[in-house]
């Protein structure tokens, strides 16, 4: 199987998650969110480190009025206080619910342990998995952005769970500037790359990971840090999505910018919606066998779909 | 780097006293009776000395025994600083030379009056240019003066650094010295050639000594190479191999000679024989890699200019590329009054490495780009730390020898190519103009600036670290002040004295009525009234600049504000790294003066000034004060420092562009930010079809706005505009 085939065929598994996704917007699902920024141990990260943590915090709450989010800084950032806050989520969260856990700091690697670096004694990889195993919560996103965080996916991995490290292992140990792209990604409009109104999971990991890349080619350094994901129990962590990855980072709702669910909601649409939904379907179709075609077949049945496409699209915003 | 040593091994071999004891091997094959010299050294390799056994393997070509028994000889008793010497010399001929600058110390350590060490420090420095060469060569005139060979490397230094008369008296006592002193002979030669004279009498005597030395023209052709001769270069190189076939250092040459030409499968040829045949020094090997990458390359030609660019930034950089090469050549044209016969090859590389390649064994900075004839190899800006490089600086630098050389047919002091070249970029930008660094302000001060007759010897043997810098100020600064004095077409007519063999000497007098020292003291006197106050300030500014950066690290901003603008008014100039105007403009950014912080980076702007984030500060400023034709203008500018990695930059411009109805121009950025991967493909996309409609080309925009869709369906503003499109009346 080609490369080109895997990836149309992920868009079609993709658009499915999707559906499901909008299915979980319609049963009023919850999403908690714990954002913590630990130990800077100097200044400059300690500021840095707490900044983007606030920035979560704003865009969380901007995006979603009703979710629930923790967030930990300076002197909360202990491991006691956030064990309490993920005990008290798992009291709480209901297995339709989201839960998203974002760490930003610095972590340790020692060839078999990681530890993600707190005020006062650190937590490792394992307490993290155990404190997050007991959320009820199917959908779970784990990002964590420090340094040697690769080093924390076999013991985090867990049903239903998306991964995302700034590093691609344990040994990457030199501090990562991934954190503040992600955080960028999701306060960028151009992050949205499918232009849904919002942005995934996925989408902010693709926007994070050029931007870091970026950030070393232009400064001429050799990169130290390789940001992967995984959201699969098997299978090696990876860069982009492709091979069985990304199906849940992509259906992972981070941020909404716009009305989907109001249209999902009005009775009088669902019509067209289906005929927008079949129309997409079979533009994915289309696409999967756009390697097979002639161009210009390709593109003339392309053209026309896109533009019963936009005219659905144009009845549904009346 | 080892092309020029070949002979000088040789040379040595037959003067040194452990050769001396063997003496007719190494001078049977001077004079060409190889097989005599053959059956010699298998006899040496039979000796119980194991120094002379070293040398016969030495000459059987035997390099791994010949270094094992010069490694026996070093630790016995007779082991002492002339084994040494000529164990150095094995390893400079086999591309080792540092270990080979190790053992002529260690030599220099056990024995201060070793000539040979002195001569061998002196090869491995001239072959990389580093400026002792000359210190080493005058040790050894001083211990040996009686020794011809000493005296046929000062020839060759002499004439290395353009000293014709000095390189043919040296010359001319070897051959007191010694009648049949080959490379005194090829120094001859090579003058008459570089003077445009016959160099026939001297190639006969050549040939009769020995009809089979191929180095003589190998070091024929070097010599012309560093005269710019570059096709001249090339024929002497054949005549080296002609009489020579196993001289793979001239095999090699050669290959390096023709890729400078553009002549990319004879080069092959010629390197894969040198390899083949064990003869893998770096360039060969390094010159091997590149030929092979280019498969990673694409060719792009029109009718006056090829572009030779990695596939992977094509697209973003050939629009760039072409249309400055076509500006610059209309500019060139007109100005120099002629016209360049055929394309212009620009090669672009993005790795510096592979850049390096290609300026392997030239003097100079060779930092930034090099010019072969009509061949130009440069960095891409991706090869550099944004701000480091200005490719558009660097390609009418470039450019400006592609006319200069092609005007005076390769006859032209390298002072002069090189100041004007510099005096052009300033011309195209008073951005871009010659800057005095703090190196060039320290050389004006201690009055380290050369007479302009000996001005090239500060690029190929420099005599301090930052000299090349310093010459490349000085002749660019002397072009500058001809113009301001005598006006710019007297830059033009000293190209045409070049052309007609004039000498620099000639040349001045002729059009400026000036002896070169009347001239000197001219020019000293305008460099003084213009850089003195700088220079004498110089430290009162050094003092300035380290009281603000600390007072910017503990965030004095005050003391920013108090100090920095009579640092910037002490030594404006100064953009590098650490610049006041960067602290200055962080200072007001925290205090939101914003109208301050503009001031600031305009003035750093206007200075020349190149970090792109720094600019794109400013053009953001500018943007958001309304300002936007002023943003656009500062963006620009950045394209010419780092238009690769920054998706951003170009949507940004596109967007400035498009709201100044400069559709083409926006049509261009948005293709160059699709080109860069945006994140935002889609977004990109349809601004590029927006930008196509509005300049007028539907069909390119239903292209664009179909790619935006096939990304985003759902995209609702592409849409939108497909379906205007489809319902206009031209569909």
């Amino acid at each position: 199987m080609t490369r080109v085939r895997r990836s149309k065929r992920w868009r079609l598994l993709h658009r499915v998650c999707a559906i499901l996704c909008l299915s979980a917007i319609q049963s009023r699902a919850a999403t908690y969110y714990v954002i913590v920024a630990g130990l800077g141990g100097e200044a400059d990260y300690e500021q840095r480190f707490t900044a983007a943590a606030k920035d979560l915090d704003k865009i969380f709450r901007t995006s979603e009025p009703t979710g629930q989010i923790y967030t930990l800084v300076q002197q909360q950032a202990t491991s006691s206080r956030l064990k309490n806050t993920l005990s008290t989520i798992a009291r709480s969260a209901r297995p339709q619910d989201a839960f998203v856990l974002v760490l930003i700091g610095h972590g340790s690697f020692d060839g078999s342990v990681y530890k993600f670096n707190l005020l006062g004694p650190d937590v490792d990889a394992e307490e993290i998995a155990e404190m997050c195993n007991r959320i009820a919560s199917q959908r779970q996103l784990i990002v964590d952005t420090s340094s040697a965080s690769g080093g924390a996916i076999p013991a985090l991995r867990y049903p239903g769970r998306a991964i995302v490290t700034a590093t691609k292992s344990g040994t990457e140990k030199n501090a990562t500037v991934f954190a503040r792209y992600w955080v960028e990604a999701l306060q960028d409009p151009s992050a949205d790359t499918d232009k849904s109104d919002s942005i995934s999971a996925l989408e902010a990991f693709t926007y994070a990971t050029k931007k870091t890349a970026t950030f070393y080619e232009s400064q001429k350094r050799l990169a130290t840090e390789h940001a992967v994901f995984t959201d699969v129990i098997g299978g090696d962590p990876v860069r982009e999505a492709g091979t069985g990855q990304g199906y849940l980072m992509s259906s992972f709702t981070l941020v909404r910018f716009g009305d989907l669910q109001q249209i999902a909601n009005n009775p009088a649409k669902r019509e067209l919606l289906q005929k927008k939904e079949d129309l997409e379907q079979k533009i994915d179709t289309l696409k999967y066998q756009k390697a097979a075609m002639d161009p210009a077949d390709y593109k003339r049945q392309l053209t026309a779909m896109l533009l019963d496409l936009a005219q659905v699209q144009q009845e549904l915003d009346k | 780097m080892r092309r020029r040593s070949y002979w000088i091994v040789l040379l040595l071999a037959i003067a040194t006293p452990l050769a001396a004891a063997t003496p007719n091997c190494w001078v049977m094959r001077r004079h060409g009776q190889e097989n005599e010299s053959r059956v010699c050294f298998e006899q040496l390799t039979r000796n119980t000395d194991a120094g002379m056994r070293a040398e016969g393997f030495w000459g059987l070509e035997e390099w791994d025994s010949a270094n094992e028994q010069f490694r026996i000889a070093t630790r016995s008793p007779n082991g002492g600083a002339e084994t040494k010497a000529r164990w150095g010399m094995l390893l400079h001929e086999r591309f080792n030379d540092k270990d080979a600058s190790d053992l002529f110390r260690e030599a220099l350590a056990q024995d201060s009056t070793n000539v040979d060490a002195y001569l061998g420090l002196a090869i491995v420095s001239a072959d990389n240019f580093n400026g002792k060469a000359m210190l080493y060569v005058n040790k050894a005139l001083a211990l040996a003066p009686n020794r011809a060979e000493v005296h046929e490397l000062a020839a060759r230094f002499a004439l290395e650094n353009d000293d014709r008369d000095l390189a043919a008296t040296e010359a001319d006592r070897a051959l007191a010295l010694e009648s049949d002193a080959l490379d005194a002979i090829s120094v001859r030669a090579a003058i008459e050639l570089i003077s445009e004279r016959q160099p026939d009498t001297w190639l006969t005597r050549l040939q009769s000594v020995n009809p089979h030395y191929g180095s003589g023209y190998a070091q024929i052709a070097h010599h012309l190479e560093l005269h710019y001769r570059h096709d001249d270069a090339v024929a002497y190189y054949r005549k080296a191999i002609a009489a020579e076939p196993r001289l793979w250092s001239a095999h090699s040459d050669l290959g390096i000679g023709l890729m400078r030409l553009g002549q990319q499968e004879e080069a092959q040829k010629e390197l894969e024989l040198c390899y083949s045949n064990g003869y893998r020094d770096a360039a060969t090997v390094n010159s091997l890699r590149l030929l092979d990458s280019y498969k990673n390359y694409v060719t792009i030609r029109d009718a006056t200019t090829v572009l030779k660019l990695k596939k992977t930034e094509s697209d973003l950089l050939h629009p760039y590329l072409q249309d400055e090469l076509h500006r610059i050549i209309a500019a060139y044209n007109k100005k120099y009054a002629m016209r360049i016969s055929g394309p212009v090859q620009v090669e672009v590389y993005p790795d510096h490495e592979d850049f390096a390649v290609r300026t392997m064994g030239m003097p100079g900075l060779g930092a930034l780009g090099v010019t072969f004839g009509k061949v130009i190899a440069m960095d891409s800006p991706s090869a550099r730390k944004p701000g480091d490089f200005n490719w558009g600086a660097t390609l009418w630098h470039e450019m400006s020898h592609v006319y200069v050389l092609t005007a005076t047919k390769n006859h032209v002091p390298r002072w002069f190519t090189e100041g004007l070249a510099v005096h052009e970029e300033g011309e195209r930008s008073a951005e871009w103009s010659n800057r005095a660094t703090p190196d060039v302000l320290i050389a004006i001060r201690e009055k380290k600036l050369l007479p302009i007759l000996k001005l090239d010897r500060g690029f190929v043997y420099p005599q301090y670290p930052s000299q090349v810098v310093v010459s490349y100020f000085q002749a660019g600064s002397i072009c500058d002040f001809i113009k301001a004095n005598w006006g710019e077409p007297k830059l033009l007519e000293m190209v045409h004295s070049y052309a007609d063999l004039k000498t620099t000497q000639e040349a001045i007098k002729q059009n400026l009525g000036l002896t070169p020292e009347q001239f000197d003291e001219q020019y000293l006197d305008w460099i003084d009234k213009r850089y003195s106050p700088q220079a004498s300030h110089f430290d009162e500014w050094r003092e300035k600049l380290k009281l603000i950066a600390a007072a910017a690290q503990s965030q004095q901003w005050d003391i920013i504000i108090n100090a920095g603008p009579a640092a910037i008014a002490l030594y404006p100039e100064y953009i590098s790294e650490g610049n006041v105007y960067g602290f200055l403009a962080e200072c007001y950014r925290e205090k939101n003066d914003v109208a301050a912080e503009i001031r600031t980076l305009a003035a750093y702007e206007h200075a020349g000034g190149q970090d792109p984030a720094m600019l794109k500060r400013l053009a953001t400023l500018e943007e958001q004060s309304g300002s936007k034709s002023a943003a656009a203008e500062t963006l620009t500018r950045v394209l010419y420092i780092y238009p690769v990695n920054d998706a951003d930059l170009h949507r940004q411009l596109g967007d400035l562009l498009y709201e100044q109805k400069s559709y083409d121009k926006a049509v261009l950025e948005f293709g160059s930010a699709i080109a860069s991967h945006p994140v935002d493909r889609a977004g990109t996309e349809l601004r590029l079809a927006q930008a196509y409609l509005a300049g007028g080309h539907k069909d390119q925009a239903e292209e664009s706005v179909l790619a935006a869709l096939e990304i985003a369906p759902n995209y609702a503003p592409a849409q939108k505009l497909l379906l205007e499109l489809h319902q206009s009346p031209n569909k």
